[in-house]
């Protein structure tokens, strides 16, 4: 394998608390999204990574205001530009941590194209989509993963779509490093996304992050009975077949659903092409051109 | 006997028969010789089998106008002659294809022209050429065209050599001996021209209004490019991507033009000049990122090159018709439109475009159109000594002692706060699309509505738009230009492109004894409003000109100074204008007997 250019030091522990934002979340009480905050927050605080070398980039939707109420730097941007926006801040400032975050309508909705070709082109950084199943910031319609027959606001007679599977859209979009986690196992959920955050390429987190407002289906209680951890049970990571028979099953809750890891492989980052050029983060480049170069640049056109 | 010192050239073919490698083989010997070129190219949106064509004027001035009438042609295949010959100045010559168009067919076009068909296969078999490609019937039309513009062989004969040195010695012989067969067989069977085309001897660069936006793009320090491709934009893509590795810049083709905008916001977030560049209907699809980078402060710029439309309209040809595009999106914020006028002034554009969104921290749109992206032509020189990189109120450095909060939308008496470059050790902050307050925390979810958050909807509004007054007031958005004889009783007003056609048309009109002058605008957006006016009403008669049937540019003179222009002369089938189109269009339209004495 190439040399990787990006460096993975293993730096001491920080203190969850010294990334607590200044703003108190918005969110609903009991909702799944203070699980992901916080097991983000301590997933950067055991990794050591300090505030101000990472940047959290949103879309739009309740999930997407995560940003806010964390202490690093990050974009807030629109709704389904996440990716777009982190992949372009990414490649500018490689040596950042760039964490995306939002939720399933932005990631798997409207940003879905996005989505694919980050997958991939993998370039290095980690995607947290909380995934509830439902529309909560606009009151409660079907979502991509919403279940067939659902009944929300604008589907009343019943979702007639299937949902979207992100696990296999992932695994056949070339990702280099797919999971899903359910914010009641937080001790799980700080794992799989120290392991995202240090995959060197990019990393899907589908988090179960359940709507205790509009979703009365895919609730805690729905996860916690039937959420069991795959990679306890030997799963091997590096078989993205095996991935797959995983990763097809419909968590309807008809049989157990996995959580963990189900995919990862060590195929070079998107960085690994620009090597030259991300010698030194992109922004500490001087800018402008030499007198010499000046020359050579218009002797193309004479 | 004088010899005249200018012509106008038209090269014609099927696509693929390589009319631009003609075009270029006779753009580089005429810069290369110090002369002065403007090439029109008119294609279509097809790979193969579409009918080109490439107009060339050539001269030892600058040329603003590809002209009407060519004097000398070069036609390709059977579709040219019908096309092409009725164009043809009286007493011009037709050289062509013999293999493809036939002796009788062409000359029962008409007869006041010289025809000349040069027989390819015959010409190389008696010479015993092999490994020959019917293509190369370019060269030969080359040659034959050298010859008769009596150019320097010499200089046309290192062209060829430096163009095909990479494909091994014997190509660039084959080349130089189809060439000489041309040459050769003109000189012996044609009458010369009465031309003596003499250049400085300086050369000059050929290169295209594309290109000249990616030279000044990167000359200003651009960092980052992400772009969808859409013609006519694409070239821009294109130069930017050879200079990738050498000059250590990201240029990026993404999946759509929503992902291109948002990349480049991301990165100019980052700290790094970022750019996007696309035609009007990829910028319907970026608008929404455009007003993320004013809300969130990010500076950005886009280059839009305008083509016809709505929709997907007419990909390769002109329309000047997207001011109210540049100006749209949901909302009201700070932008600022800028229109270079010609190749030069793509490239000192492209850095100022760069510097004004960083000293302001706000979306640029650059906008061009089809024929000033991608026609061809001669620039002196580009001095890359002059240019400034001005980054405004970027900062790497944050102090943190105080133990005061960084806030990121601080305000500021001239709306334009302090940007630290995220990375920095202390100064964490959001920046974001919703209404905030000045540390960038949302005042649109649970406070909306509250006094404090209506407070801070009124102040930070203010403090975004406050930076459009303040372009103004620094002189950064600049009023129109007024050129020529300030008594003349017509004033042409024009905006990007057609400058050069109405500086075409005043020369012409000058030789018939009537005097105008040209009030052109650079800047779209913001427009100073007292300047502007002034200049206005020191004119007599205002005539806009534009390509576009609904007056793009009189419109936004209406909206910015309360000034209505009431005369104009519009082009909208997609080919550009020419200096004697709008003398024409003047006659018709303004002087019933044809008489230019009153205009």
């Amino acid at each position: 394998m190439t040399i990787n250019i990006i460096d993975r030091k293993d730096r001491p522990a920080l203190d969850p608390k010294e990334f607590k934002g200044d703003v108190h979340p918005d969110w609903c009480p009991g909702c799944g999204d203070f699980g992901v905050l916080n097991c983000l927050q301590r997933a950067f605080a055991e990794l050591g990574i300090p505030q101000h070398e990472i940047a959290v980039i949103s879309g739009i939707g309740c999930s997407s205001n995560l940003p806010g109420f964390i202490n690093t730097y990050g974009m807030h941007t629109l709704h389904g530009r996440s990716l777009p926006n982190a992949q372009g801040f990414k490649l500018s400032h490689h040596d950042m941590t760039v964490v995306a975050v939002g939720g399933d309508g932005d990631g798997y909705g409207i940003g879905v194209g996005h989505l694919i070709h980050a997958l991939r082109r993998n370039i290095d950084l980690t995607y947290i989509v909380m995934n509830n199943s439902i529309y909560g910031l606009t009151t409660g319609q079907t979502s991509p993963t919403s279940a067939l027959g659902m009944k929300t606001k604008s589907t009343p007679f019943g979702n007639p779509e299937a949902p979207l599977n992100p696990l296999t859209l992932a695994l056949g979009s070339g990702a280099s490093f797919v999971s899903r986690v359910f914010t009641g196992n937080p001790k799980q959920v700080v794992e799989v996304y120290k392991a995202a955050i240090k995959h060197k390429g990019f990393a899907l987190v589908d988090t179960f992050s359940p709507c205790v407002t509009f979703n009365k289906i895919n609730t805690a209680k729905f996860y916690k009975d039937s959420a069991y951890d795959l990679n306890a049970k030997g799963h091997d990571t590096s078989n993205i077949e095996a991935a797959f028979t995983v990763a097809m099953k419909i968590p309807d809750g008809t049989e157990p659903i996995a959580t963990g890891i189900f995919y990862q492989s060590e195929r070079p980052c998107y960085e690994e092409s620009e090597k030259d050029t991300l010698s030194t983060p992109v922004v500490d480049h001087k800018l402008g051109i030499s007198e010499q170069r000046a020359k050579e640049l218009k002797a193309r056109f004479k | 006997m004088s010899h005249k010192n200018n012509i106008i050239v038209r090269i014609a073919g099927a696509a693929g028969d390589g009319i631009q490698s003609t075009g270029e083989l006779l753009g580089k010997t005429c810069s290369r010789m110090g002369l002065h070129v403007l090439a029109y190219n008119s294609f279509q949106s097809a790979i193969r089998g579409g009918h080109v064509w490439l107009q060339m004027a050539i001269g030892p001035e600058k040329q603003y106008d590809h002209g009407e009438e060519p004097e000398v042609v070069l036609l390709f295949n059977k579709t040219s002659p019908a096309v092409h010959v009725p164009d043809v100045k009286s007493g011009g010559i037709v050289f062509y294809n013999a293999g493809t168009i036939k002796k009788e067919e062409i000359e029962s076009i008409r007869s006041d022209v010289n025809y000349y068909g040069l027989d390819f296969k015959a010409m190389v078999d008696a010479a015993k050429l092999t490994d020959v490609n019917p293509v190369m019937i370019n060269v030969m039309l080359a040659g034959a065209l050298v010859q008769t513009l009596n150019l320097d062989t010499k200089v046309t004969l290192e062209f060829i050599k430096d163009k095909f040195l990479k494909k091994g010695e014997k190509v660039v012989e084959l080349n130089h001996a189809i060439f000489n067969l041309g040459f050769e067989w003109t000189k012996a069977n044609t009458k010369p021209l009465e031309l003596k085309l003499k250049g400085d001897n300086k050369p000059k660069l050929f290169m295209s209004g594309n290109d000249a936006i990616g030279m000044g793009l990167v000359a200003g320090g651009l960092k980052f490019y992400a772009a969808y491709p859409m013609s006519p934009a694409t070239g821009i893509l294109h130069y930017l991507s050879t200079l990738a590795h050498s000059d250590k810049l990201i240029i990026k083709q993404v999946e759509d033009e929503l992902a291109a905008i948002n990349w480049a916001v991301g990165a100019g977030h980052a700290g790094v000049r970022a750019a996007t560049g696309t035609a009007g209907g990829g910028f319907c699809l970026m608008v929404e990122g455009v007003g993320l980078a004013a809300m969130a402060e990010v500076p950005v710029v886009t280059v839009l090159v305008q083509r016809g439309g709505p929709s997907t309209g007419v990909p390769t040809k002109i329309e000047q018709a997207d001011i109210s595009l540049a100006m749209g999106g949901n909302g009201e914020f700070p932008r600022f439109i800028l229109a270079p006028k010609d190749l030069e002034d793509c490239f000192y554009q492209a850095v100022r475009a760069l510097n004004i969104a960083e000293k302001y921290q706000v979306p640029v749109i650059l906008m061009s159109d089809f024929f000033l992206s991608e026609h061809f032509g001669t620039v002196d020189d580009l001095d890359f000594s002059k240019i400034k990189i001005e980054r405004g109120k970027l900062t790497t450095e944050w102090n943190g002692k105080s133990n005061e909060k960084y806030k990121r939308y601080a305000y500021t008496e001239d709306g334009v706060s302090p940007r630290v470059r995220p990375g920095t050790p202390g100064a964490m902050h959001l920046v974001v699309s919703d209404e905030h307050n000045e540390y960038g925390h949302l005042m649109s979810d649970v406070e909306a509505g509250l006094p404090h958050a209506r407070e801070a909807r009124i102040k930070m509004h203010a403090k975004r738009m406050r930076k459009v007054e303040l372009m103004i007031e620094n002189d950064d958005a600049k009023p129109p230009i007024l050129e020529g004889d300030i008594n003349a009783k017509t004033t042409f007003v024009t905006w990007g492109s057609t400058y050069g056609y109405v500086k075409s048309a005043m020369m012409l009109l000058e030789k018939e004894g009537v005097k105008t002058n040209h009030l052109h605008f650079t800047d779209i957006y913001p427009l100073p409003r007292e300047k502007t006016l002034a200049l206005l009403k020191k004119c007599k008669r205002l005539i806009s000109v534009e390509a576009n049937m609904c007056n793009s540019l009189c419109r936004q003179i209406l909206t910015e100074t309360g000034f209505e222009i009431t005369e104009h002369i519009n082009r909208w089938d997609g080919e550009p204008f020419t200096g004697e189109y709008i003398v024409n269009e003047l006659k018709k339209k303004f002087a019933p007997k044809k008489q230019l004495a009153n205009v």
